[in-house]
């Protein structure tokens, strides 16, 4: 009876090895609980952020005009292959303290999984709205343009869950280049209209006064300075 | 207010009797009945029962036309796997709901109908809001999420046809001691598969939060669908870690496997727990704290960390015994 009491236990804690070694490994990898109500992981993003400044090593301006705890929608300017939505959130995050969630989540695995962990949304203006109402700060960012300091069009969609919420909405100059580390995120003041309007002006009117708004940040931002100025052009993306 | 009259149907599962409990102590509700196939999980000292089949319609037109009640509680909805197969569940629930609702709507003093239901409506199709609200549209993508969006079709209908506000309740997956519930039985598996290439974050709800949101809508004869969501996310390998079970990474087809040996095992996994594992189940619930004045008390990871705190086996002893004689 007592060696079949051995021999069972012997087999409980062979069958209890695998559960044992998760326990000891698991918590450092994958912590108990770290996602927040929109999927968003901090974990994860702490986790990669060697990675981030590895590539980018982003100075932020203007995180002032930001509001403190109310919901906003940030609109920042991208190019092909810039991944500003990116590297602007997760700077924005860094210096507000508050998770800067961005817009362009495909909805398709294992890309939209990651990326939500990595705090992305739908591309959809009711999901804009639901987070903005739930006072998160929210990127997005304008059509993409050929060269990067053109400010292009801004999605009115977009813009009309902020004015339905009744959020500012701030322009975000980036500025980065594939050849540097360097990077440039600089949050402007909120962006206002001439008119209150009731209708459905109102978003497209703001979202035209937010490009503009953006452009004339960019056009102060200037260029890159690579110390040779014929260049300079090359580096800018 | 005082001396309402509540019909609670579903009164035999373990969330209809904990709301008939409830009921039973609220100062407004002045007798109770309930209706269901199961005789109720607790003790109640009120409320009257009556063991009645689903499809036993003419009984239960009788019983419910006989109480004229002035609130319809409808939680007669079976969820697929919990305590009946997916074709079942489908069966009962769709008998039970029109035989009740049918019923209620020939009670000359009905006030107010509340139904059960459940975040599964609004569905996981491609590029489904990731936290749909009350305003997002019914958009079921599994067999639950069609059976509960069916039963909200049904009651509105109902509502909109004799005039009476229909409150539904859109429950996160329901978790709590005693409650069958499939994603609890997977997740209290020793070895639990997941999605390695999704690993979507889901929000559960306790037993008891979802019950006193329903007798809060009972009680403030709400007209409008409400969610009832915990607070927070976790993801189903966090899930899994937090019970120290043994996560079994799965990538695609071998799913089909999983879930045939994990039914063997005794831990169905239909279609809506399937939509869990791979596209997440978040939905915003902060309109229930101002629609019904109570939110869900605990978090989404203490629920989960609840669910694996249970006990599997509850010996029952002599002492044990003795304790609850002395508390009852």
């Amino acid at each position: 009876m007592t060696s079949m009491s051995n021999v069972q236990r012997a087999g409980a804690q062979i069958l209890d090895l695998p559960r044992r070694a998760m326990s000891a490994v698991a918590p450092a990898v994958v912590p108990a609980q770290s996602v927040d109500d929109w999927g968003r992981d901090p974990h994860l993003v702490h986790l990669l952020s060697p990675l981030f400044t590895a590539r980018w090593a982003v100075s932020v301006g203007g995180v002032e005009h930001l509001p403190a705890h109310a919901g906003a929608l940030l609109v920042t300017n991208s190019r092909r292959l810039s991944f500003s939505p990116l590297y602007v959130s997760w700077a924005l995050s860094r210096a507000t303290g508050r998770a800067v969630r961005f817009v362009g989540r495909p909805d398709l695995a294992p890309i939209g999984p990651a990326l939500r962990r990595l705090g992305a949304l739908l591309h959809d203006p009711i999901e804009v709205r639901g987070a903005l109402r739930q006072g998160e700060l929210v990127l997005m960012a304008a059509q993409s343009a050929t060269h990067p300091r053109h400010a292009g069009t801004v999605d009115h969609e977009l813009i009309g869950a902020a004015v339905a919420e009744g959020v500012q909405v701030h322009p975000v100059a980036s500025m980065s280049t594939p050849f540097t580390r360097s990077a440039r995120a600089e949050v402007g003041a909120v962006v206002r209209t001439r008119r209150a309007r009731r209708g459905p002006l109102a978003e497209i009117e703001l979202a035209e006064a937010t490009q503009r708004q953006l452009q004339t940040m960019l056009d102060e931002l200037g260029g890159l300075h690579t110390g040779m100025a014929p260049i300079d052009f090359l580096g800018e993306g | 207010m005082r001396g309402q009259r509540l019909l609670v149907s579903g009164m035999g599962g373990e969330l209809g009797s904990l709301v008939a409990s409830l009921l039973e102590a609220e100062p407004w509700v002045g007798s109770l009945v309930g209706i269901d196939v199961d005789p109720p999980r607790r003790r109640l000292r009120k409320a009257e029962f009556h063991r009645i089949e689903p499809s036993d319609r003419e009984r239960i037109v009788d019983v419910v036309t006989a109480f004229d009640p002035h609130v319809l509680v409808h939680m007669a909805v079976w969820e697929p796997d919990a305590r009946a197969s997916t074709a079942h569940a489908r069966r009962f629930t769709a008998d039970a709901t029109s035989a009740l609702l049918g019923a209620a709507a020939e009670c000359p003093s009905l006030q107010g109908i509340v139904v059960r239901s459940g975040i599964e409506v609004y569905g996981r199709r491609r590029h489904s809001l990731t936290r749909p609200d009350e305003s997002a549209p019914v958009d079921p993508t599994s067999e639950f999420g069609r059976i509960l969006a069916a039963v909200e079709r049904t009651a509105a209908a109902v509502g909109t046809r004799i005039g009476v506000p229909v409150a539904a309740l859109r429950l996160a997956p329901v978790l709590g001691p005693h409650v069958p519930s499939p994603l609890g039985r997977l997740l209290r598996q020793p070895m639990v598969p997941f999605s390695v290439l999704a690993d979507p974050p889901f929000a559960v709800v306790r037993d008891t939060d979802a019950a006193h949101s329903i007798v809060a809508a009972a009680r403030a004869r709400l007209d409008q669908p409400v969610n009832v969501v915990a607070p927070g996310a976790v993801t189903a390998l966090q899930a899994i870690l937090r019970g120290r079970r043994v996560p079994i990474p799965l990538i695609g087809p071998e799913w089909a496997i999983a879930r045939r040996v994990s039914h063997v095992l005794g831990a169905p996994v239909p279609e809506h727990v399937m939509e869990v594992l791979h596209r997440g189940r978040l939905a915003d619930g902060t309109a229930a704290a101002e629609l019904l004045g109570v939110a869900p008390a605990a978090s989404t990871p203490e629920v989960i960390d609840r669910l694996f705190a249970w006990e599997s086996v509850v010996r029952v002893t002599k002492a044990a015994n003795q304790v609850q004689g002395a508390v009852a």
